[in-house]
């Protein structure tokens, strides 16, 4: 079967003195969009780790449990199919640069050359991506000597010109503007639109709330809720995961509590508009 | 000139290791110190048609030159000999000596230069790209360059530790004492943090498929033009001819 199927999955860094995974169950299905929440230290770049497979095949430590990638076991896996058939961005951008290229046009290239992509494919696919991501006023530069924001849109272009099926993203926004986080999960929406699965660790929940299909609460090591992204986030007691709301959620929560009830409740901000013009009509107020 | 300078400039990068190949071995096989001593003044004239003059001339200086002068004084007060030049307490200078520092600093210089040249017509990049399809590995002309990559961006690095200890109150500035006691301690963290970084490193390798096992493809071009092939003829016709003309005349 397609997709990742993850079973009492159990890991402990060989460094550490106690379990960062706690027994995780998770079905991730193919051409979906998930996002990892939790607050610092819940395990999430751990479980991206053991998903992209680089726990067990580059950091060791005690593994338990199974994480199935296409139906196949990802010990099983060969490193350099792994690479072919997911992507990884992590969260330092300054080390996600391979350190012998000049232009960040040639950087960008680099993993489609690995690949052995044909010469005049990669100029178009390379020129593709950059126009995507709006970042042809440095593709001359190099890449050393960008921003924080600049390197962690290039590791991005970087990974997502080969194509992988699936897509992990661990805080790919850690170093940008509100106006940088925006393109970045507009360019996240259109590899979801060409059918890639996406995998998302981020802390702001209000693009979350816009684009992800399904989000997985963790904290410390569990996850403690995971479902729908309008159901899990429109939950008082996500709270309690720490976890904020949107804006938009927490509005209805307290008219809720003022005896206020909607419809349902919204957490994003055109479904707001629209669940609060329903109920002032409802009140006959006119909007 | 701009067009002397595209021409070397762009000469394949094995062509140019010819040309410092050619200005290492001759010295060697040329008796005398004359032309040995010509070879840096050569290098620096190619160096200067390049448009490398000042990094050239900063490097032989700046490394070369402090060797150069130490062998020589040792070579002319240690080399064994009888004729003496002058003397202060026990040590004296040799006529021996000197003729032996002068011959062999000759050699050192020439070869030095040729190298310091070679790295400074030619870019990594080329290089690296130039031995993979010679057939090197990949993973081997990766370390090269990276190497060779990586030095600006730990000296900056450096500066950003030196800096943060600064803001704790660390004293980095003053006289030598002062700044190497402030060196010191910055060291550790770079050296550690290089270390962190080398297991990201090999992450991103990693995730870009350095390690696919299909055959790699290139966007960088390298293309040998007549010009490689005249500039090597000619350097073999003169290798052969003071070949002739040392061993067999």
């Amino acid at each position: 079967m397609s997709g990742i199927e993850i079973r009492n999955l159990s890991y402990q860094y060989p460094t550490g003195s106690e379990k960062v995974l706690h027994n995780i169950n998770l079905n991730i299905e193919s051409g979906k969009f998930y996002a990892f929440v939790g607050v610092n230290g819940g395990g999430k770049t751990t479980l991206c780790n053991v998903i992209r497979g680089f726990i067990p095949h580059f950091f060791k430590g005690d593994i338990s449990g199974e994480v199935l990638i296409d139906g196949k076991d990802v010990r099983d896996w060969d490193t350099s199919d792994l690479a072919q058939k997911m992507g990884f961005v992590f969260q330092n951008p300054f080390t996600q640069i391979s350190g012998v290229k000049e232009t960040v046009f040639d950087e960008i290239a680099f993993g489609l050359e690995n690949l052995g992509v044909e010469v005049s494919v990669i100029k178009q696919k390379v020129q593709e991506i950059i126009s995507l991501l709006g970042i042809g006023y440095i593709q001359d530069k190099n890449p050393n000597e960008l921003s924080g924001g600049q390197k962690q849109r290039v590791a991005l272009a970087s990974i997502i010109v080969m194509e992988p099926d699936i897509l992990i993203f661990d805080e790919p926004t850690s170093q940008l503007d509100p106006q940088g986080t925006e393109e970045i999960f507009k360019a996240i929406d259109i590899m979801k639109k060409k059918g890639k699965t996406i995998i998302l660790v981020e802390h702001k929940i209000e693009l979350i709330a816009e684009y992800a299909d399904y989000v997985i609460v963790l904290q410390d090591g569990q996850i403690m809720r995971q479902g729908r992204t309008e159901d899990v986030l429109s939950h008082e007691d996500t709270q309690d995961y720490g976890i904020g709301l949107t804006q938009y959620t927490l509005l209805d929560l307290q008219m809720r509590k003022h005896n206020m009830i909607t419809e349902r409740i919204p957490i994003t901000e055109s479904d707001s508009i629209k669940v609060m013009k329903e109920w002032m009509s409802l009140q006959g107020v006119k909007a | 000139m701009e067009k002397l300078r595209t021409f070397i400039l762009n000469l394949y990068p094995t062509t140019k290791f010819f040309i410092t190949l050619f200005l290492m071995i001759t010295p060697l096989l040329l008796p005398g110190y004359l032309y040995s001593y010509l070879v840096p003044v050569l290098c620096l004239f190619i160096a200067m048609i390049a448009g490398k003059t000042k990094l050239f001339v900063d490097i032989v200086f700046k490394g070369l030159l402090s060797i150069v002068i130490m062998i020589f004084l040792l070579q002319a007060f240690f080399y064994p000999g009888d004729t003496i030049l002058w003397t202060w307490k026990i040590f004296s200078i040799k006529q021996e000596g000197i003729d032996f520092s002068v011959q062999l600093t000759s050699k050192i210089l020439a070869v030095g230069s040729a190298i310091v040249l070679f790295f400074q017509i030619t870019k990594i990049n080329d290089l690296a790209r130039s031995l993979e399809i010679l057939g090197v590995s990949p993973k081997a002309t990766y370390v090269l360059s990276s190497a060779l990559n990586i030095i600006p961006e730990m000296r900056m690095h450096l500066l950003r530790i030196m800096d943060a200890q600064k803001t704790r109150g660390v004293e980095t500035e003053g006289n030598l004492r002062i700044r190497l006691k402030a060196f010191f301690p910055a060291l550790t963290p770079l050296i550690l943090s290089s270390f962190s970084s080398t297991d990201e490193k090999a992450i991103t390798l990693e995730s870009r498929a350095f390690t696919a096992r299909t055959k790699k493809t290139s966007l960088h071009q390298l293309e040998k033009t007549k010009s490689d092939s005249v500039v090597r003829v000619l350097l073999l016709i003169l290798f052969v001819f003071i070949l002739i003309w040392r061993f067999f005349l």
